[in-house]
């Protein structure tokens, strides 16, 4: 199977597509998702870092990052081996998750609110810990934190969902509603 | 002592990358800004924009190594001029009161309290000393061989420009119920007032009978103003991240006008922002139909 990065070279990011495709492959390999093709489209006319994945009918993994998600923020418009994989990561776990089931009633991601993108954030960056990349976890708490509320039951939520493996969405929802009700009943 | 030290000479250790704002300017992403170009309304920092919290961590750490220019600009304001014997003559940009001295020293020491508050904040967010690129231009505004240009551009422009981005970054822990930003930022807002103020009063002081070096001074102040409004950063627009906090400007000294003519600066550069995107896009479109 395939990983091709768009476009080949970049004009205005001094950014390596085959070391992207690379560590895709390594994730692909480590997440056993590598019977699949992947299609990698970088829009590098923008600094920002949103990212987005889709899977295709004929089962194809397409993934849309801006620079930004895989840029070495000290160094601008260079790339960073570990945001590539933090970004890539993050995205093909909540594909293998929906699709190894269990995550049926998810609604799909450009529906998911704030709070549960939050939740299951964590539980993917957490995963992608253990399997060896760099992260920073206060990072992802802090995120957590800003749409759970900044309370000890949401700190112990983010500690479980960070720590876990085999969730489903119902775990992983009922886990976020818990953590914002609680927030919402100490603002109050 | 060296006296006069060039910004790029800075002291910095091996987790900071120092960049101008001739390389932040040459990023041509930062105009064609993707398929965003232009059709953004609403930029504001706040909670429920779905980049919000990598946002504050990235305007975090721009405040931090602010916080650290800011400190040793004042430092140098405080080391690079004569104590002046008596009342500053016109023309005299060789010497300055030691009141001024003592409040550049007093500020000195606030920014420094600020740098460990904002590293302090900065790993409470999430983000390590170093992690995003030093833009030097504040203490590039420092630089200057006129005190009073120095009190123009960084105390009344860039300080100004804290008191808009830390009423930001104070709204937005409010909203987001973050007890630590909030009340940080808070009490760091009071500071920035207080640097405002000084630089305000010591500017119509030392100038009361230099009219002339006066005027000089407060250009300099638009061109500072400008430069930071870069790209419409900050403006009373929604399209803009940070606002323009009014009422604590006021506070800080400056007259209605004045406060009018920032708000004209900030919106000018965002209207050019606005030209060059449709621009790019224009020039895109010509090779697309070719």
């Amino acid at each position: 199977m395939t990983t091709t990065v768009m476009p080949e070279t970049f004009r205005y990011v001094s950014f390596d597509s085959a070391q992207i495709r690379a560590v895709a492959d390594s994730l692909l390999a480590a997440l056993g998702l590598r019977d699949r093709d992947v299609r990698i489209e970088v829009d590098e006319t923008t600094p920002l870092g949103r990212t987005s994945v889709r899977v295709e009918d004929d089962g194809t993994i397409t993934i849309r990052a801006e620079s930004g998600a895989f840029e070495d923020l000290r160094r601008p418009r260079e790339q960073s081996e570990t945001a590539v994989a933090t970004s890539l990561g993050r995205l093909l776990l909540r594909v293998r998750d929906r699709l190894s089931g269990g995550f049926g009633e998810a609604p799909p991601d450009d529906e998911l609110s704030l709070a549960q993108l939050a939740a299951w954030e964590a539980y993917c960056v957490g995963r992608l810990e253990r399997l060896g990349i760099t992260t920073n976890q206060q990072r992802w708490r802090y995120n957590f934190r800003n749409r759970h509320g900044f309370t000890d039951v949401g700190d112990a939520a983010f500690d479980r969902l960070w720590s876990s493996e085999g969730l489903g969405w119902g775990e992983l929802d009922e886990i976020s509603r818990t953590a914002s009700a609680t927030a919402a009943v100490t603002s109050a | 002592m060296r006296k006069f030290f060039p910004v790029e000479e800075l002291a910095r250790d091996r987790r900071f990358n120092q960049i101008t704002m001739r390389d932040r300017m040459a990023d041509p992403r930062s105009v064609l800004n993707g398929e965003d170009a232009g059709k953004r309304n609403n930029n504001r920092l706040v909670p429920s924009r779905k980049d919000s919290g990598d946002a504050a961590r990235a305007l975090m750490h721009g405040i931090f190594v602010g916080e650290i220019q800011a400190l040793e600009g004042a430092g140098r304001t405080c080391h690079d001029f004569e104590t002046a014997n008596g009342a500053v003559k016109a023309g005299d940009t060789d010497t300055v009161p030691f009141a001024l001295k003592l409040d550049m020293a007093r500020q000195a020491w606030d920014e420094a309290r600020h740098v460990e508050i904002s590293v302090k904040l900065s790993g409470w967010m999430g983000s390590e000393i170093g992690q995003y690129a030093e833009n030097t231009v504040l203490f590039a505004a420092a630089c200057s061989n006129d005190a009073v240009l120095r009190l123009a551009g960084v105390n009344r422009a860039l300080e100004g420009l804290a008191i808009d981005v830390f009423t930001q970054m104070k709204e937005f822990g409010d909203l987001a119920g973050d007890p630590y930003l909030e009340f940080c930022e808070d009490w760091m807002l009071a500071d920035e007032v207080t640097h405002v103020k000084m630089g305000s009063d010591w500017l119509r002081r030392v100038t009361e009978n230099d009219l002339d070096r006066r005027k000089k001074a407060l250009e300099f102040q638009s061109v500072v103003d400008k430069l930071f409004s870069y790209g419409g950063t900050r403006s009373d627009s929604e399209e803009s991240p940070i606002g323009l906090a009014r009422r604590f400007r006021e506070l800080a000294g400056f007259t209605d006008t004045e406060v009018e003519e920032i708000a004209e600066v900030s919106m000018s550069a965002l209207n050019e922002r606005r030209e060059a995107v449709e621009k790019m896009k224009s020039a895109a479109a010509q090779l697309v139909d070719r």
